[in-house]
C-alpha cells in the first residue's frame, strides 16, 4: 500500500481524476464515449504519445526540452516502413529505425550537454534537418502497401488489451522502477533541480544529459515503427506537431518544464488525456481542424496554471521560512 | 606520538582566471586527525583552492598528492572516490528532493541500508531533522546540516568545511564542534575555512593564512595568538586607503538621509538605524541573518509588514522600485550575475542602461552616452579595451565597478551595497574600497552590507550587526573590532 502511495504522489492522482472527469463529462453529452470500444480506441491511440512522453520526461527532468521527437518519429516510421515494404526482415528494419533514433538523440545530447547549445535551438535545428532528410528520402511520396502481417500486428490483443498498449505499460513500469530504485535513476531530476549540486555529489552531468536525449530519440523511433504498423502507411507529414502533444502530456502529468520534478506515470496519464481529448472532440462533433488550436491552448493553460501554483507555494514556503527565523529568539531550537 | 600519515599534500598550486592570478604557488598539507584552519579575506583564494582540491576547477600548475600518491584531480568524482568531500558555504541541495534523497544520492550501496545508517548517524549526533521534508522547505542552517550529513555518510577521509558555522546557531555550533572532535579522533583530516578567529583556537590544530593567493603564515595553533592572526590578516595598505578621510567627520546635526524605523518584514524584524550624509554604515551579519531581505524591502522589492522607511524625511514605504530610484536611493545587489548586469552587452550599455530615458528623447543621445561611460571608466580605473567590450569578458572586480558606475549615473543620495567585494580578487577589492571612499567624500550616504567583518571594520563609520533578523548591536567607530563584530553576529 505504501509503495502504491509513493508511486502515485498527488499530481498523478489529479491527472487521473481529470481523465475520469473528462470521460464522464463527455459521456454525459454522448454516452457512446464511455463504452469499451471507445475506451480501448483511446488506449490504443495513446501508445505513441505515451512512448514520446516517456522519452520527453527524461529530457524535461534534466531541465532541457526535445522538440525534434516528431521528426524522429517521422523518419524512423518512413525508413522502417520502406524497408519492410521492400521485403527486408522486420527485425532488421526495426533495428535500423532504433539506430536512427539513437543517433539523432546522440547529436542532440552532444549539442546540448557539450557544445552547450540551448536545448530548444539545438533540437529545433535537428527537427528541421531530420524532417528535410525524411522528405528527400521518400521523395515526398507516401510509403504505402505495407504487408498485412505488419498492419495486423497492431490489432493483436492480450486479454482485451492491445499488444502495443501492453508494451507501453510495461515500458512505463520499467522506467518508473528505474527512476525510483536504480542508483542513477534520480540523477536526471537532480541535474534539473540543481546543476551545481549535481556536480558536487559527483554526478556525471554531461553523460546523463546525453543519455536523456538518446532515450528520447530511442522512444520516438519505437513510436515511429508503431505508427507505421498502426496506420498502415506513412505520409510526409507523419509526426508533424506531435512534439507539442508530447510536451503537453508531460506537463499535464506534473513534469516541471524547469526540470527536477515529474514521473513517467504522470506523463503517461497525461498522454492518455491528450488522446482522450482528441477523440472526445470527435464525439462532441467538433470539427477536427480545431484539434491543434485546442491542444495548443491546453498546453498554455496547463503551463500557466502550473507556474502560478508553483510560484504561490514557493513564495509561501519562503515567507514561512523567513518569518520562522526572524521571530526566533535565543540560541537553540 | 609518531609522525602522522599525510592525507593530502598540495604543492605550489597556481591558478588563473583569464589574466587574474588567484593562486600563486600555494602549498598545503593535511595529515590524519588534523584540523587545518584556513583564514583570509574575500578574494584571497580560499574557495578556489578548495574547489581545486575537489576537482571542480582544474589547476594550472602544481601537484596534488593523496597519501603520497600523485593524483590527477580531473573531476569531482575522482575527489569523491579518494574520500574528499566539500561542504560548501552555501548549501547546494536539490530543492525538490527530500532530505533523505539528498543525502543518499550518488551512492553505490543499497538505499534501505543507507537510510538506516543515516538515521543512526543523526541519532548519534543528536540532531533534530526530519528526513522526509523537501529540501526547499529547510532553512539555510538546516540545509547546512544536510550537507554535513552527506559528507559524514560518505565516510570521507578528508572533509573540507567552508565556513560551516556561519549559519548555525550557538547550540548547533557546540554539537558540531563535538562532532568534529569525534571525527578527528577517528583520524579524519579537515580543512576548516572560517572568518571567526575564536573558532580557530577552539577547534583547529594548525592554522594557515591565505592572502592574495599565497600562504603568508602557517603553523600549529599553539604558536599563535589572536593578535598575531589579526595582524597577519590586515592588508598592508589599510592606512593608505583611509588617508585624507579621517578628518572628514560626519555631520550628525543635519537630518539623516535614510532613516529606517522599526522596520519588519519577511526575514527581518524591528530593525532601526539612520544614515547621514557622507557616512558609511556597516551592516554586518552572517548569511541568512536577514540582511538582503532588509535591503530588498527598503528598495521596494520585498514586502514590508511593519515600521517605516524615510528618505530625506519622506516616507518611501510602499513605493515602487522605480520611484525609489528617482527619489535618490539605489541598490547594488549581492549577486551581480543574477540581478545586476547584462552579461552579453557592452560596458557602455551596462553603465547607461539605468539613465537611457533621462539622456534621450526619442533616440538615444549616443554622444552623451559615450561621455558618461568614459567618465566612469576613468574615475574608477575600469580595465577595458574599449567601451564596447562585453561585460562578460571583464574580471569580477571590473564588473562590480561597472555596476557601481551605473548606479551612480542615476545620481543617488543613498546607495546600498550588498557584499560589494564578494568573489573579487584582493587588488580589485582595494579599488572598490577606494571607490566607496570617493562616494563618501561626495557626500553620499552608504549602507554597506557585508559578512566580511574586516571589510566592515575597514570602511565603516558606524556599524549595526544583524542577528536572526534584528539589529541587536550598534557599534560606534571606536568600538568596531573583529571581536565585537563576530560576537554580535553570532549571537554569542
Amino acid at each position: 500500500m505504501t509503495i502504491i502511495k509513493r508511486i502515485f504522489k498527488k499530481r498523478e492522482i489529479t491527472a487521473l481524476a481529470f481523465l475520469i472527469v473528462l470521460f464522464l463529462g463527455v459521456g454525459l453529452r454522448n454516452p457512446d464515449f464511455i463504452n469499451m470500444q471507445s475506451v480501448s480506441t483511446v488506449l490504443k491511440g495513446s501508445v505513441i504519445y505515451i512512448l514520446l512522453a516517456v522519452g520527453m520526461t527524461f529530457v524535461l527532468l534534466t531541465g532541457g526540452i526535445d522538440v525534434s521527437v516528431g521528426a524522429t518519429l517521422g523518419i524512423s516510421a518512413a525508413i522502417s516502413a520502406t524497408m519492410i515494404r521492400d521485403g527486408s526482415s522486420v527485425v532488421l528494419s526495426i533495428l535500423v529505425a532504433l539506430a536512427i533514433g539513437i543517433i539523432i538523440g546522440l547529436i542532440n545530447g552532444i549539442g546540448v550537454a557539450i557544445v552547450k547549445v540551448p536545448a530548444i535551438i539545438m533540437t529545433l535545428g535537428i527537427l528541421g534537418i531530420t524532417r528535410g532528410t525524411m522528405i528527400v528520402y521518400t521523395n515526398g511520396r507516401w510509403v504505402e502497401n505495407l504487408p498485412d502481417f505488419f498492419k495486423k500486428a497492431s490489432q493483436a490483443s492480450f486479454g482485451g488489451l492491445n499488444h502495443y498498449f501492453v508494451l507501453a505499460v510495461i515500458t512505463v513500469a520499467l522506467v518508473q522502477l528505474y527512476f525510483s530504485k536504480a542508483k542513477t535513476g534520480r540523477f536526471f531530476a537532480a541535474i534539473g533541480d540543481n546543476v551545481e549540486g549535481a556536480v558536487l555529489v559527483g554526478i556525471p552531468v554531461k553523460k546523463m544529459m546525453i543519455i536523456a536525449y538518446v532515450v528520447s530519440g530511442f522512444c520516438a523511433a519505437i513510436a515511429g515503427v508503431i505508427f507505421a504498423s498502426q496506420v498502415g502507411f506513412v505520409t510526409s507529414n507523419t509526426g508533424f506537431d506531435i512534439e507539442m502533444v508530447a510536451i503537453a502530456a508531460c506537463v499535464l502529468g506534473g513534469v516541471s518544464l524547469s526540470g527536477g520534478i515529474g514521473s513517467v506515470i504522470g506523463s503517461s496519464i497525461g498522454a492518455i488525456i491528450m488522446t482522450a481529448i482528441n477523440s472526445a472532440l470527435i464525439f462532441l462533433k467538433v470539427p477536427s481542424f480545431w484539434n491543434k488550436s485546442i491542444q495548443g491552448l491546453l498546453l498554455i493553460l496547463i503551463v500557466v496554471s502550473d507556474v502560478l501554483i508553483h510560484k504561490y507555494f514557493q513564495e509561501k514556503a519562503r515567507k514561512q521560512r523567513l518569518s520562522a527565523k526572524s521571530s526566533f529568539v535565543g540560541g537553540d531550537e | 606520538m609518531s609522525e602522522k600519515k599525510s592525507l593530502i599534500r598540495l604543492k605550489e598550486i597556481y591558478k588563473s582566471f583569464a589574466d587574474n592570478e588567484v593562486l600563486k604557488g600555494a602549498s598545503l598539507e593535511l595529515s590524519e586527525g588534523e584540523i587545518v584552519a584556513i583564514i583570509g579575506g574575500n578574494g584571497a583564494g580560499k574557495s578556489t583552492l578548495m574547489k581545486i582540491i575537489m576537482g571542480i576547477y582544474p589547476l594550472d600548475r602544481g601537484d596534488i598528492y593523496i597519501e603520497n600518491e600523485k593524483i590527477h584531480m580531473s573531476s569531482p568524482s575522482v575527489a569523491l572516490e579518494k574520500g574528499i568531500y566539500l561542504v560548501p558555504q552555501e548549501p547546494r541541495l536539490f530543492p525538490n528532493m527530500t532530505v533523505e534523497e539528498n543525502v543518499v544520492i550518488g551512492f553505490n550501496q543499497n538505499k534501505a541500508a543507507l537510510g538506516e545508517k543515516l538515521r543512526e548517524l543523526i541519532k548519534q549526533l543528536g540532531w533534530n531533522i526530519s528526513l522526509s521534508r523537501k529540501a526547499a522547505t529547510l532553512s539555510i542552517a538546516e540545509q547546512q546540516l544536510v550537507e554535513i550529513l552527506r559528507g559524514l555518510l560518505r565516510q570521507a577521509k578528508i572533509l573540507i568545511l567552508d565556513e560551516p558555522t556561519s549559519t548555525l546557531t550557538f547550540n548547533e555550533i557546540k554539537s558540531f564542534f563535538k562532532l568534529m572532535k569525534d571525527l578527528q579522533a577517528k583520524g579524519i583530516g579537515m580543512f576548516y575555512i572560517t572568518h571567526r578567529l575564536t573558532e580557530v583556537f577552539e577547534i583547529a590544530t594548525s592554522v594557515v593564512i591565505l592572502r592574495d593567493g599565497e600562504i603568508t603564515v602557517s603553523g600549529p595553533v599553539s604558536d599563535f595568538t589572536k593578535e598575531i592572526l589579526i595582524k597577519g590578516l590586515m592588508p598592508d595598505n589599510a592606512e593608505n586607503v583611509k588617508e585624507g578621510i579621517e578628518n572628514n567627520q560626519v555631520d550628525h546635526e543635519k537630518d539623516p538621509v535614510l532613516k529606517v524605523d522599526s522596520l519588519s518584514g519577511y526575514g527581518f524584524n524591528d530593525v532601526s538605524f539612520s544614515i547621514y550624509e557622507g557616512e558609511i554604515l556597516g551592516l554586518a551579519g552572517v548569511v541568512g541573518s536577514g540582511r538582503t531581505e532588509l535591503a530588498e524591502a527598503i528598495f521596494g522589492m520585498g514586502e514590508i509588514t511593519g515600521g517605516d522607511v524615510f528618505l530625506n524625511g519622506k516616507s518611501i514605504k510602499g513605493y515602487k522600485t522605480k520611484e525609489i530610484i528617482n527619489l535618490g536611493l539605489n541598490y547594488v545587489p549581492e549577486d551581480r550575475h543574477l540581478n545586476g548586469i547584462f552579461d552579453m552587452a557592452d560596458v557602455r550599455l551596462n553603465i547607461t542602461s539605468a539613465i537611457l530615458s533621462r539622456i534621450s528623447k526619442v533616440f538615444i543621445n549616443s554622444k552623451k552616452e559615450k561621455e558618461i561611460t568614459q567618465k566612469y571608466i576613468d574615475d574608477f580605473r575600469i580595465k577595458v579595451t574599449g567601451q564596447d567590450q562585453s561585460l562578460k569578458s571583464l574580471s569580477g572586480g571590473n564588473q562590480q565597478k561597472v555596476v557601481i558606475g551605473r548606479i551612480l549615473s542615476s545620481n543617488p543620495k543613498v546607495i546600498i551595497l550588498d557584499e560589494p567585494t564578494r568573489g573579487i580578487d584582493a587588488g580589485a577589492r582595494g579599488d572598490v574600497y577606494k571607490i566607496i571612499y570617493q562616494l563618501k567624500k561626495l557626500g553620499l550616504a552608504i549602507l554597506l552590507i557585508s559578512s566580511d567583518f574586516e571589510e566592515i571594520y575597514e570602511l565603516s563609520d558606524h556599524a549595526e550587526v544583524m542577528y536572526h533578523g534584528s539589529n541587536t548591536v550598534e557599534l560606534s567607530k571606536e568600538d568596531i573590532t573583529m571581536d565585537t563584530l563576530t560576537q554580535a553576529a553570532f549571537g554569542a
